[in-house]
C-alpha cells in the first residue's frame, strides 16, 4: 500500500500544482498579467538599452561613429516589425560585433548594402545598374548606397517622403534641384502642384529620373522620351510649325530650346554603326579611346583634321567597327537640363542656331562613353563643324546657316566674281579686237 | 519623232523662224524666275547671320514652296520633250570629233568672229536650235544639276522621311553640301546665261525671241 502511495506521489504534486496555478490566475486580475509580458525581455529593448545612450565606436580611419539609435524613429521605421536583428544577424547569434574593427563609415554602409539585397532584390537590382552603383563600382566615395538614401534605421515608406523637398536627391544634388525649383516644374509645384487646370501634377526627381534605375542621362537621351511621356502631343504640336520637327527631336535637347537662358555645346558621340551603340568601354574601341585621349588633351581641343584621322582610323582595313560622329545640340550643364520654362518662353526664333554667328556652334565636345555610363568629353576647335573635313567625319549632323562649311562660301564668291568676270572679260576683248581692226 | 514638221511650216510671212513654242517658253520663264527665287531665299537660308531681308522660317517656306514648283516644271519639260520630235534639239551628237570640232568653232566666233562680223558657225532651226556649247550646256544643267538638286532638297526637305536614302548618300552634311555645290553652279549659270542672251543681233534679241517664240533677223 506504501508503495502504491509512493509511487503516485508525483501524480498527486503534479495535479496539485496544476490547481494551484490555476487558482492563482482565477484570483489574479488581467492588468498584473499585461504588465509583466511586457516587461519581459525583448531583444529591440535589450539593444536600445545601450544604443540610445551615446555609444561611439572609433573606426580604422579615424571617423568616431556615434552608435546612438533614435528608438523612437525606429519603432515607427517600416523596418520596425522585423526588429533590430532583422538586419543585424550577426548579433542574433550571440556574437556582438562591438569588438570587430570597421573599416570606414563608407565600408560599413557598402558592406549593409547587401543585408538590404537579400530582401529587397528587384530593386537592388533595379539600382545595380544605375549609374549610383557604376559609380560605386568605379571607385567613388560619393555615390549613394542603400542608406545613403534610406537612412540607416529611420526608414519610412515613400509615400512619405517629402517630395517638395527633393528628398532624398536633393541631399546631394543640391544645385540642381535649386535649378529645378525655378522652372516651369517646380514653380508648378509651389503654386497648388498642378501646370493648367486640366494637368497632370507636376513632376519630381524621381517621376523623370526614376528611383533606383537611374541613367546616365547624358549617354542614353532617354529623358526625350520621358518628357514625351507626359508631353504626349509635342511632337504634333512641334510638327505644327517646326520644319524637320522629328529631326530636330532626334538632334536638338528638349531643353535647348525649353531652358532658354542655358549656355549650348555641340556634343560630337562616338558610335558604332555595325553594333547600333554607343563607343563604350569595350576592348574593340580600345585603339580608339587611346587616340580619342591623344588628340583630346592637345591645347585648343580637337582640330578638324585630328577629327577626320580619328573616324578614318575606324575605318582601316581589318577593322570590323563603322564609328561615325552622333551630333547633338544640348545644353552645357546638368543644372541648366532642369531649368525649364514654360512653352510660351521657348526659343523659336530659327536664327539662334541657323546664323553664322550662332553662339550655339562655340562650344563643341567629342564624347566617348565609360564603363560607368557617363560621357567623357574632351573639347573641339569649334571650327570643326565648318571644316571641309566634316563632310567625312561628322556627316550625320549639319544645321544649315549654323554650321556651314566656309570653303563652300569661298566658292560662291568665286562663281559670282567669275559670273560677273566672263561679261567684263567679254566685252573687253571685244574692244580690244575692234580697235586693232580699225588700226589695221 | 515620225510627225516631223517640214521646217517651212515653221516660217511665217514675215519669214521669221518660229523657234521657241508656247509650252517652252512658258516652262522657261518659270524656270526662270523660279531659278532666281531659289538662289536668292537659297542665300537667305544660307547667310541669315549677312543678309536679313526676310527671317530665315518664311525663307525656308518660300525655298521649299518654289522647290517643288521647280520640280514639276522639270517633270513638264521632261514630258513635253520625251512626247515631242523636238527631242532632237537635246539629242547627243554621237561624232564625237565632229561635235568636238564644232563646239571649238562656236567658241572661236564667241572669243573673236563675233566681233569681227563673222557668221554665226551654227544655222539655227527648230529641230536643232542649240549650237554645240548651248547643247552641252543644257544636256548638263536640265538632267544632271537641276535633277541632283531637287533630289538633294528633297531629301533636306523631310530628312526622317528620306533617313534611309540620305545615310545611302554618306550623311546629311554631304547631301547638303552637294546641294550647295549645284546652288554655286546654278549661280554661275544664271550670270552666264544672262549674257549670252545679250549676244544676239541686238543686245534684247534673244530675250524677245523667248517672249515671241521667233527668232529675230541677223543683221
Amino acid at each position: 500500500m506504501t508503495t502504491e502511495i509512493s509511487r503516485r506521489i508525483p501524480a498527486l504534486l503534479a495535479a496539485a500544482a496544476l490547481f494551484l496555478a490555476g487558482a492563482w490566475i482565477a484570483v489574479t486580475p488581467v492588468e498584473v498579467l499585461a504588465q509583466d509580458a511586457a516587461e519581459a525581455p525583448d531583444p529591440d529593448a535589450r539593444c536600445v538599452k545601450c544604443h540610445s545612450r551615446g555609444l561611439k565606436k572609433k573606426l580604422e580611419d579615424g571617423e568616431v561613429l556615434s552608435l546612438k539609435v533614435d528608438a523612437e524613429a525606429f519603432g515607427t521605421s517600416v523596418h520596425s516589425v522585423i526588429g533590430c536583428t532583422g538586419c543585424h544577424r550577426d548579433v542574433a547569434k550571440g556574437r556582438h560585433p562591438s569588438r570587430q574593427p570597421i573599416e570606414s563609415r563608407r565600408s560599413y554602409s557598402f558592406e549593409k548594402n547587401e543585408t538590404c539585397r537579400q530582401c529587397h532584390r528587384a530593386k537592388y537590382e533595379a539600382y545595380d545598374g544605375s549609374i549610383h552603383a557604376n559609380l560605386v563600382r568605379a571607385g567613388s566615395d560619393k555615390a549613394p548606397l542603400c542608406s545613403d538614401c534610406h537612412s540607416a534605421h529611420a526608414i519610412q515608406r515613400h509615400e512619405t517622403y517629402d517630395r517638395d523637398s527633393g528628398e532624398p536627391c536633393s541631399k546631394c544634388h543640391t544645385d540642381i534641384f535649386t535649378a529645378y525649383e525655378e522652372s516651369v516644374h517646380g514653380t508648378a509645384r509651389r503654386e497648388g502642384n498642378r501646370i493648367r487646370a486640366d494637368h497632370f501634377e507636376s513632376p519630381v526627381c524621381a517621376d523623370c529620373h526614376s528611383a533606383h534605375d537611374i541613367s546616365a542621362v547624358a549617354s542614353t537621351g532617354y529623358l526625350v522620351s520621358t518628357c514625351m511621356s507626359c508631353h504626349e502631343v509635342a511632337e504634333l504640336a512641334h510638327e505644327q510649325w517646326l520644319p524637320n520637327a522629328p529631326m530636330h527631336m532626334k538632334s536638338v535637347g528638349c531643353s535647348a530650346c525649353h531652358a532658354p537662358d542655358a549656355g549650348l555645346r555641340v556634343d560630337l558621340q562616338l558610335w558604332d554603326q555595325v553594333n547600333q551603340q554607343a563607343v563604350g568601354a569595350e576592348e574593340r574601341y580600345a585603339p580608339l579611346r587611346a587616340t580619342l585621349a591623344e588628340i583630346g588633351n592637345e591645347e585648343g581641343g580637337i582640330s578638324s583634321l585630328d577629327l577626320w584621322k580619328l573616324i578614318r582610323l575606324t575605318k582601316a582595313d581589318g577593322e570590323n567597327i563603322d564609328v561615325r560622329l552622333r551630333g547633338r545640340l544640348e545644353v552645357a550643364t546638368g543644372m541648366d537640363a532642369h531649368r525649364l520654362q514654360d512653352s510660351g518662353q521657348a526659343t523659336r526664333t530659327c536664327e539662334n542656331c541657323h546664323d553664322g554667328d550662332s553662339v550655339a556652334f562655340d562650344k563643341v565636345t567629342v564624347s566617348i562613353t565609360r564603363a560607368d555610363g557617363r560621357k567623357e568629353r574632351f573639347e573641339a576647335d569649334k571650327a570643326v563643324l565648318s571644316s571641309v573635313l566634316s563632310v567625312d567625319s561628322i556627316s550625320g549632323f549639319y544645321a544649315p546657316g549654323g554650321t556651314r562649311i566656309k570653303l563652300l562660301d569661298y566658292l560662291l564668291v568665286l562663281a559670282v566674281l567669275g559670273g560677273l568676270a566672263v561679261p567684263v572679260v567679254h566685252v573687253s576683248l571685244g574692244k580690244i579686237i575692234r580697235r586693232k581692226m580699225k588700226v589695221k | 519623232m515620225n510627225n516631223r514638221e517640214p521646217i517651212h511650216e515653221h516660217i511665217d510671212t514675215k519669214q521669221r523662224i518660229y523657234l521657241h513654242p508656247l509650252p517652252v517658253r512658258i516652262w522657261h520663264w518659270l524656270n526662270a524666275l523660279g531659278f532666281v527665287l531659289l538662289i536668292l531665299t537659297g542665300l537667305q537660308i544660307r547667310y541669315a547671320d549677312i543678309i536679313s531681308v526676310i527671317s530665315f522660317e518664311t525663307s525656308v517656306q518660300l525655298h521649299n514652296w518654289i522647290g517643288f514648283v521647280i520640280i514639276v516644271n522639270w517633270f513638264l519639260w521632261f514630258f513635253y520633250y520625251m512626247t515631242s520630235d523636238k527631242i532632237t534639239n537635246y539629242l547627243p551628237d554621237f561624232n564625237a570629233r565632229d561635235f568636238i570640232k564644232r563646239y571649238f568653232e562656236q567658241a572661236q566666233y564667241y572669243g573673236y568672229g563675233i566681233f569681227v562680223g563673222e557668221q554665226r558657225p551654227h544655222d539655227v532651226q527648230p529641230y536643232d536650235k542649240f549650237n554645240p556649247m548651248q547643247k552641252l550646256t543644257y544636256q548638263f544643267v536640265m538632267l544632271i544639276t537641276v535633277p541632283i538638286t531637287f533630289f538633294s532638297g528633297l531629301m533636306m526637305w523631310d530628312v526622317d522621311y528620306f533617313a534611309g536614302l540620305i545615310e545611302l548618300a554618306g550623311g546629311i552634311r554631304i547631301v547638303n553640301t552637294v546641294h550647295v555645290i549645284m546652288f554655286v553652279i546654278f549661280v554661275f549659270f544664271v550670270f552666264l546665261h544672262a549674257y549670252m542672251g545679250m549676244l544676239g543681233s541686238k543686245w534684247w534679241s534673244h530675250y524677245k525671241e523667248m517672249f515671241t517664240g521667233y527668232e529675230e533677223p541677223h543683221d
